[in-house]
C-alpha cells in the first residue's frame, strides 16, 4: 500500500492504495465516481476516458499511483454549478448517445479535442474520436454533437 | 482485469531508476507510457515484481534538432511528436507513423521510447527508425551508450537493451537536401496493428540519382525488418516507377511473415510489396523527386 | 386523439443523467456492504473437472470465499424457463461444456483481490474430445422448431415445385454463403448485483428483461417469484445478449447467499465471448431463378447453424425467403448442429441479418446474370401479398422505399460494369438490398396514474436499451391524457412494475407503447367518468363522448372544463390510476406484418490493398408510425453501421484445436469506430397501419441492419467484380 494524492474535479483526495489499483477503479470504487465506465479492459473502447491535466487519458491503462499530484477532471466535473457544459448539452441535443455508456468518455475526449482544435473538420472529428467506441449510434450524431459544441463553445467561453 | 501485486517505484532521477533496475534485475520493468505494458500486465501475459515509473524523471520529454540530429527524448509522447512543429515541417514520415499508432487518447500517454523498447514487430516506429537510420541512446549503470537502430531489435520482444538500461533518447539524422520519407500502413480497421506497413526514406542527389535509401517493414517477421537488399538496389538508380517497383519487390522478399488472422503468408508478402512501392513513391515525392 | 407529442423529435429524457455521468448502470448501484465476485472460467472446451484447488486463492487477504461445484450450494430448483431463456451453468456439477464456461467464483472485499484470487484457482480437468466446427457435425444436422416473432415456426416450408421452377428460369444462381460467429459486445459488460434479505432477493442486472430474470431466479432458488425483485434502470447496450439471464446472474445470487453479503459481479470483456451467447455462424445455400423479365420462378433458401450441446438456438436465416419476393415456388429449410460451444442466442436482427446477406447477394448475382438492374429485378417480383400464405400485408411501402432510396442515392449513376469507375485511385461500387423485419408484438402491461398536482406517472417494467423508451412512452401517454410532455413521467426497469415483454425483437415500442396507450386511455376515461358523476364538476351529467382531454383539463364540446387538479382534489386528493393490457389479437391471423426498407451503399475499394471503405449509405424504411423521429432515426443509423461491421469487420474467430474464441477482446473483435464510417443517411416513409398494433408501430431497432451487409457486399462486387460469399469481407479476400 502507498499513499497517493490526486486532485479530482477540484477536490484533493489522499488515499491509501495498492499500486496495482487502476485509476478507473480508484475513481469508481474508492471515490464513488461511477460516471467513468469500464468497457473493454484493453484500452480500446475509451469509456474510461478522463482528463489528466487537460489531456484525454484512458484511466483503465493507468495506475492510480502514477497520478500523484496531478489534476483530473471526470465527467462529473464538467458541468459548472449545475449548468451543463456546452459539449454535454450538444450531445444531448444532437442525440449523440443512446445507451449512454460510452457517453462520458466521448464527452471528455471531445472537450480535449475542441480545446486543441476548436474548429475541427468532420475528418478530424472522426479521427479525434477513433479511440472511443460507440456500439449504438453509428457515430453520425456524435459527429453532429461535436460540430454543434464547436459552434457553441466560443460563446460559452466568452461568458 | 488487474495485474498481480507489484512494488511501485517513482525515481526522481535517471541514476536512481538505473540503480533500481540493477537492484531487481530479474523482476523489474520500466513503466514509460504504459500503453503496451499495462494491458500486458492486466491480461497477465506478463508480470513484474517491481515497476519503475520513469514518468517523474525530468528531462526525458523533448524534441529538438541539435548537432545535425533530431533528438527525441525517450519518454516523449506520441501526441507531442505528432503536434511538434519541427516534426511536421521536416520529418513528415514521423507524423505518418505517430498518427496511425492506436488512437489519439492512447497516443497522449504512449511514448516513442516505449514503442521501440517494447521490441514488438507490430509496433510502428521501429520500421520508420530503421528506414531513417536512427540511433538509440541507452543509459545503464555503466553509463550511456549509443546503439544503431539496425543492431537494436534482436528478436520477438527482445532488444539490445540490457536489463538495467533505459532508453533515453532517439537520434535521427536531420534531413538533407533532396531527402524524403513516408510510412504507409495497412490495417484491417482504423487503430489496428499493422497487417503490414512500410517505411521508406530516400536521399536524391542533385543529378537525380538515389544516394541513400532506407526501407523498414512492420509486422512482417519476428523483428522489424530492414530491407537491406532493396535499399542497396536503389542506390545510384533514378527513382522512377520501374526502379521503385523493383525495390518494392526485393523488399517483399526480405519478409518472413507468419500466417494469422490478418492474412496468409503470401498475401502479407504481396502487401509488403504494394506498401513499399507506395511508401517509396511518397518518399520520392517528398524528396522533390516528382 | 390529438397527437401533439407523438411524432415530435423530443430530446431524450435520460439525456441529462447520461451526459453528466449520473446514470447508474447495474454494477454501479450503491448497495451497502457489497463485495466483489469475479468468475473463473474454463480454459478447455469440454471435459470434467477432476480437481479444483482454491486453497491459494482462499489464503489471500480479503477473500471471503471461492465457490466452485465442490462447495456451491445446491440449487433447489432448475434455473431454467421456457421460451427464449438459456440453460446456464451455475457451479452445480463438474462438467465443462464449452470454453470460457464459468467454473468458479472468487468473492473478496475489493475488486483487485477478487480478480487476483480468481487467477490463483488451479483446475485439473479431464479433457474430452470437442468440436467447434460445423463441418464436423453436418452429418448430425437436424431440424428444430424456431422460436421467432413470439411463436414457434416450422423449420421447413415449401410451396410449389422449386426444382421445376429452378429449371424453368432463364437464369439461375445456386450458391453457398457464409456468415461468421459474431459477438454482441455491448459496451457495458454484463453485470449483476445480488442482495439477499432473508429469503428475499434483490438484483440489479444488466438485463433486457427483468421479469425473466426474476422468474428464473425464483425457480432456481425455490422461492416465490414475489420474493424476487429485479431492477434495470440503465443498460449500456444489449443487442440480444442481455435478453437471457446467463450463468453469471445465477452465480452472483448464489454467491451472495453463500457469503451472506451483497455481491457485485461484472464480466470482463474476455468473458463476454462464449458464456453470454453470440450470433452463430451460418452456412447457407440459396438458389434463385428468374425469367428474362425478372419474375422469379423459384427461391430456395437453406441454412445450417450451430447450437450448443445442451440448449437450442436456431438462427432463422431462411425465414424471410418465405415472405419477401413473389414466386410460385418457394422453399426454405433450417438445420442445426450441436457443437461444444456456449449457446448462441438472438443478436440484433437474428436470422434476418445473416439470411439477408445470402438471399440479397443471390438476388444481386441473379440480376448480374440477367444483365438486369438489381432494383428492377426486385420490382419484377414485388410481393403484393405475402407469398407464404397469400395474406395481405397490414401495410407495405417497399416500392416507395426503393424509389425514394434510388433517387436520394443517385442509383442511376451506378457503374454498369465492375472496375469501370474510379475515384482517387480506388474502385467505386454501388449496391443495394432489401430490408425486411417482422413487426413483432407481445403482451404487455402498463400503469397510468394521475397525481394530485395534475401530472401523470406512467410505468411499465420494460427496459430502455438506449432506444428511447423513457421518452417515447411519455409522449404516448401525454397525448392520451391531454397533458404537455413535461407533465408526464415514464418509469421503467423494475419487476415490481406491470409486466412487459423482453426488450428485443423491435417490439417494445409496439407492445409497451400500446399498453401505455391503453392504460392512459383507461385513466382518461376513468377521470371523465369521475367528473361526470361528480355534482361539483362543471362536466357533471355530460356524456363521455362530449369530453376530450386537453392541456391538463377535461374539456367539453360546449367549452366547459374541469382540471385534473380540481377533479382529484374533490375526489379526495388521492392519485387515481388505471392499468392497461395489450396482447396480439385476430389481426395477426388476418395480415402479414413486416417493416420494409431499401439499402443503397457506395464503397471505395483499393485495387492493390483490397481495403473497403463504405463512403455512403442511404436507407429508406417504412415501418409504421414513427413515435419520435430523433430516437427512431438513431436506431437506423446504428443498425446501418452494424451492417458495416457485419460486412467488413465482425468475426469471433475460433481456435478450433482449443475450441475457444481467439478474438476475445475489442482489439481483435473489430467493431466499426468513428473513423471507419462514412456518410449514413436513413429516411422514413411514415405509414398509417391500423392493423399492426394499437400504437401503429412496426419497430425500428433491427430493420436497419437487415440487408445492410448485402448492400455493401453487392457494392463491393460492383466495384471489383469479386463476389465475396463469406463474411466478413476482409482485404485479403479481395486480392
Amino acid at each position: 500500500m502507498g499513499t497517493v494524492s490526486i486532485n479530482v474535479n477540484g477536490v484533493d483526495f489522499t488515499r491509501e492504495v495498492e499500486p496495482r489499483l487502476l485509476f478507473v477503479h480508484f475513481l469508481r470504487d474508492v471515490l464513488g465516481l461511477t460516471g467513468t465506465h469500464v468497457g473493454c479492459d484493453t484500452s480500446q473502447c475509451g469509456a474510461c476516458t478522463v482528463l489528466v491535466d487537460g489531456e484525454a487519458t484512458k484511466s483503465c491503462t493507468l495506475f492510480a499511483v502514477q497520478l500523484e499530484g496531478r489534476k483530473v477532471t471526470t465527467i462529473e466535473g464538467i458541468a459548472q454549478a449545475g449548468k451543463l457544459h456546452p459539449v454535454q448539452q450538444a450531445f444531448w441535443d444532437k442525440h449523440g448517445l443512446q445507451c449512454g455508456f460510452c457517453t462520458p468518455g466521448m464527452i471528455i475526449t471531445t472537450c480535449a479535442l475542441l480545446d486543441k482544435n476548436p474548429k475541427p473538420t468532420e475528418e478530424e472529428i472522426r479521427h479525434g474520436l477513433e479511440g472511443n467506441i460507440c456500439r449504438c449510434t453509428g457515430y453520425h450524431n456524435i459527429v453532429k454533437a461535436v460540430q454543434e459544441a464547436a459552434e457553441k463553445l466560443p460563446a460559452a467561453r466568452g461568458n | 482485469m488487474i495485474p498481480s501485486s507489484f512494488d511501485y517505484h517513482a525515481p526522481a532521477t535517471l541514476a536512481e531508476a538505473v540503480a533500481l533496475l540493477g537492484k531487481y534485475p530479474e523482476d523489474a520493468k520500466v513503466l514509460s507510457g504504459g500503453q503496451s505494458l499495462l494491458p500486458l500486465l492486466k491480461l497477465r501475459l506478463g508480470q513484474a515484481g517491481h515497476l519503475i515509473d520513469i514518468g517523474k524523471i525530468p528531462g526525458l520529454e523533448y524534441i529538438k534538432e541539435e548537432g545535425g540530429m533530431l533528438r527525441i527524448g525517450g519518454r516523449t509522447r506520441e501526441s507531442a511528436l505528432e503536434r511538434s512543429e519541427i516534426v511536421q515541417k521536416r520529418y513528415p514520415i514521423l507524423v505518418d507513423t505517430a498518427k496511425v499508432i492506436a488512437d489519439p487518447i492512447v497516443r497522449n500517454l504512449a511514448t516513442v521510447g516505449g514503442n521501440l523498447a517494447h521490441g514488438d514487430p507490430g509496433n510502428d516506429h521501429p520500421a520508420t527508425m530503421l528506414a531513417l537510420g536512427a540511433q538509440v541512446v541507452a543509459m545503464g549503470k555503466s553509463g550511456e551508450r549509443v546503439i544503431p537502430i539496425d543492431k537494436f531489435f534482436l528478436g520477438l520482444f527482445r532488444t539490445a537493451l540490457q536489463p538495467d538500461e533505459i532508453l533515453t533518447e532517439i537520434r535521427i539524422p536531420a534531413p538533407v537536401e533532396g531527402s524524403g520519407g513516408a510510412y504507409v500502413k495497412l490495417e484491417r480497421k482504423v487503430g489496428d496493428y499493422a497487417t503490414a506497413a512500410s517505411a521508406a526514406y530516400v536521399v536524391i542527389g542533385t543529378q537525380g540519382f538515389v544516394e541513400r535509401a532506407g526501407i523498414g517493414l512492420t509486422n512482417l517477421g519476428p523483428t522489424p525488418i530492414k530491407a537491406t537488399a532493396a535499399e542497396k538496389y536503389l542506390i545510384g538508380k533514378k527513382p522512377e516507377t520501374a526502379a521503385l517497383a523493383e525495390a518494392a519487390r526485393i523488399a517483399a522478399q526480405a519478409t518472413e511473415p507468419s500466417a494469422d488472422r490478418r492474412g496468409a503468408v503470401e498475401y502479407k508478402r504481396e502487401m509488403a510489396r504494394v506498401l513499399t512501392g507506395r511508401a517509396l513513391k511518397k518518399a520520392v515525392e517528398r524528396a522533390g523527386g516528382k | 386523439m390529438t397527437t401533439r407529442n407523438v411524432g415530435q423529435p423530443f430530446v431524450r429524457r435520460d439525456g441529462r443523467a447520461k451526459v453528466t455521468g449520473e446514470a447508474r448502470y447495474s454494477y454501479e448501484v450503491a448497495v451497502p456492504d457489497a463485495v466483489y465476485g469475479v468468475l473463473v472460467t474454463s480454459g478447455i472446451a469440454k471435459g470434467r473437472i477432476v480437481e479444483i484447488d482454491t486453497s491459494a486463492a482462499e489464503r489471500e487477504a480479503g477473500v471471503l470465499a471461492v465457490i466452485s461445484h465442490k462447495n456451491a450450494l445446491r440449487l433447489p430448483g432448475e434455473p431454467h424457463l421456457e421460451g427464449p431463456d438459456r440453460v446456464v451453468q451455475a457451479l452445480q456439477d463438474d462438467r465443462i461444456r464449452y470454453s470460457n464456461q464459468p467454473i468458479a467464483v472468487a468473492v473478496a472485499d475489493t475488486f483487485e483481490r477478487a480478480v487476483h484470487a480468481a487467477m490463483l484457482v488451479r483446475v485439473n480437468a479431464e479433457v474430452a474430445a470437442h468440436t467447434v466446427r460445423v463441418e464436423d457435425e453436418l452429418h448430425n444436422a437436424f431440424p428444430h422448431k424456431i422460436m421467432a416473432g413470439g411463436k414457434l415456426q416450422e423449420p421447413d416450408e415449401s410451396h410449389g415445385d422449386v426444382a421445376a421452377g429452378l429449371v424453368a428460369g432463364a437464369a439461375r444462381v445456386e450458391e453457398a454463403y457464409e456468415t461468421p460467429f459474431e459477438t454482441h459486445n455491448p459496451l457495458e459488460p454484463h453485470a449483476t448485483v445480488a442482495s439477499w434479505s432473508g429469503d428475499r432477493l434483490t438484483v440489479y442486472d444488466a438485463s433486457q428483461w427483468v421479469f425473466a430474470v426474476k422468474k428464473k431466479l425464483a425457480k432456481g432458488f425455490g422461492i416465490p417469484p414475489e420474493n424476487v425483485r429485479v431492477v434495470t434502470k440503465f443498460v449500456g447496450g444489449a443487442f440480444g445478449c442481455k435478453g437471457s439471464a446467463w450463468s453469471h446472474v445465477v452465480i452472483a445470487a448464489l454467491a451472495a447467499k453463500q457469503v451472506a453479503r451483497p455481491v457485485k459481479l461484472a464480466l470482463s470483456r474476455h468473458q463476454m465471448f462464449g458464456p453470454v451467447g453470440g450470433r452463430p455462424r451460418t452456412r447457407q445455400k440459396v438458389a434463385v431463378a428468374a425469367q428474362r423479365d425478372g419474375k422469379l420462378t423459384a427461391i430456395r433458401h437453406e441454412t445450417v447453424s450451430p447450437t450448443s450441446r445442451f440448449d437450442v438456438f436456431v438462427e432463422a436465416s431462411a425465414l424471410q425467403a418465405r415472405h419477401l419476393y413473389a414466386s410460385p415456388n418457394i422453399e426454405s429449410r433450417h438445420r442445426i448442429v450441436r457443437l461444444d460451444i456456449g449457446t448462441p442466442t438472438f443478436m440484433r436482427a437474428p436470422g434476418e441479418s445473416s439470411g439477408s446477406f445470402a438471399l440479397e447477394s443471390a438476388m444481386d448475382e441473379l440480376a448480374h446474370r440477367l444483365e438486369m438492374d438489381p432494383l428492377a429485378l426486385r420490382l419484377a417480383s414485388y410481393a403484393e401479398k405475402d407469398p407464404a400464405d397469400g395474406k395481405p400485408f397490414s401495410s407495405k411501402s417497399l416500392r416507395a422505399c426503393y424509389q425514394e432510396g434510388a433517387r436520394r442515392f443517385g442509383w442511376e449513376k451506378r457503374p454498369r460494369t465492375p472496375r469501370s469507375q474510379t475515384r482517387s485511385g480506388q474502385f467505386v461500387g454501388m449496391g443495394m438490398a432489401t430490408a425486411m423485419y417482422p413487426a413483432n408484438f407481445a403482451p404487455a402491461q402498463a400503469l397510468a396514474r394521475m397525481l394530485p398536482d395534475g401530472s401523470a406517472q406512467v410505468e411499465s417494467g420494460t427496459i430502455d436499451l438506449g432506444t428511447g423508451a423513457y421518452t417515447v412512452f411519455a409522449q404516448i401517454a401525454a397525448d392520451e391524457l391531454g397533458l404537455p410532455f413535461e407533465k408526464v413521467r415514464f418509469d421503467l426497469g423494475d419487476s415490481d412494475m406491470p409486466e412487459a415483454p423482453i426488450a428485443a425483437g423491435s417490439m417494445t415500442a409496439a407492445s409497451v407503447g400500446s399498453a401505455v396507450l391503453v392504460a392512459s386511455r383507461a385513466l382518461r376515461d376513468r377521470l371523465i367518468r369521475t367528473a361526470i358523476v361528480d355534482s361539483a364538476s362543471p362536466l357533471h351529467g355530460l356524456a363521455p363522448i362530449e369530453i376530450r382531454a386537453e392541456d391538463g383539463r377535461l374539456v367539453a364540446t360546449s367549452g366547459k372544463s374541469d382540471s385534473y387538479v380540481e377533479l382529484i382534489r374533490r375526489a379526495g386528493g388521492k392519485p387515481i390510476e388505471e392499468r392497461g393490457k395489450t396482447a396480439p389479437g385476430d389481426e395477426r391471423e388476418k395480415f402479414s406484418m413486416h417493416g420494409f426498407g431499401a439499402h443503397f451503399a457506395e464503397v471505395l475499394v483499393d485495387p492493390d490493398l483490397g481495403t473497403v471503405h463504405v463512403s455512403r449509405m442511404v436507407g429508406v424504411f417504412a415501418t409504421g408510425r414513427i413515435l419520435n423521429a430523433r430516437t427512431a432515426r438513431s436506431q437506423f443509423l446504428g443498425g446501418m453501421v452494424w451492417g458495416i461491421g457485419m460486412a467488413l469487420h465482425e468475426h469471433s474467430v475460433f481456435d478450433e484445436k482449443l475450441g475457444r474464441i481467439m478474438t476475445r477482446d475489442l482489439s481483435d473483435y473489430h467493431v466499426a469506430v468513428n473513423a471507419d464510417v462514412g456518410s449514413i443517411e436513413p429516411l422514413f416513409l411514415e405509414e398509417e397501419d391500423a392493423h399492426v398494433d394499437p400504437a401503429g408501430v412496426k419497430g425500428a431497432g433491427e430493420l436497419g441492419l437487415c440487408g445492410a451487409a448485402a448492400a455493401i457486399a453487392n457494392a463491393v462486387f460492383n466495384a471489383t467484380g469479386k463476389r465475396i460469399r463469406e463474411l466478413p469481407i476482409t482485404p485479403d479476400k479481395l486480392l
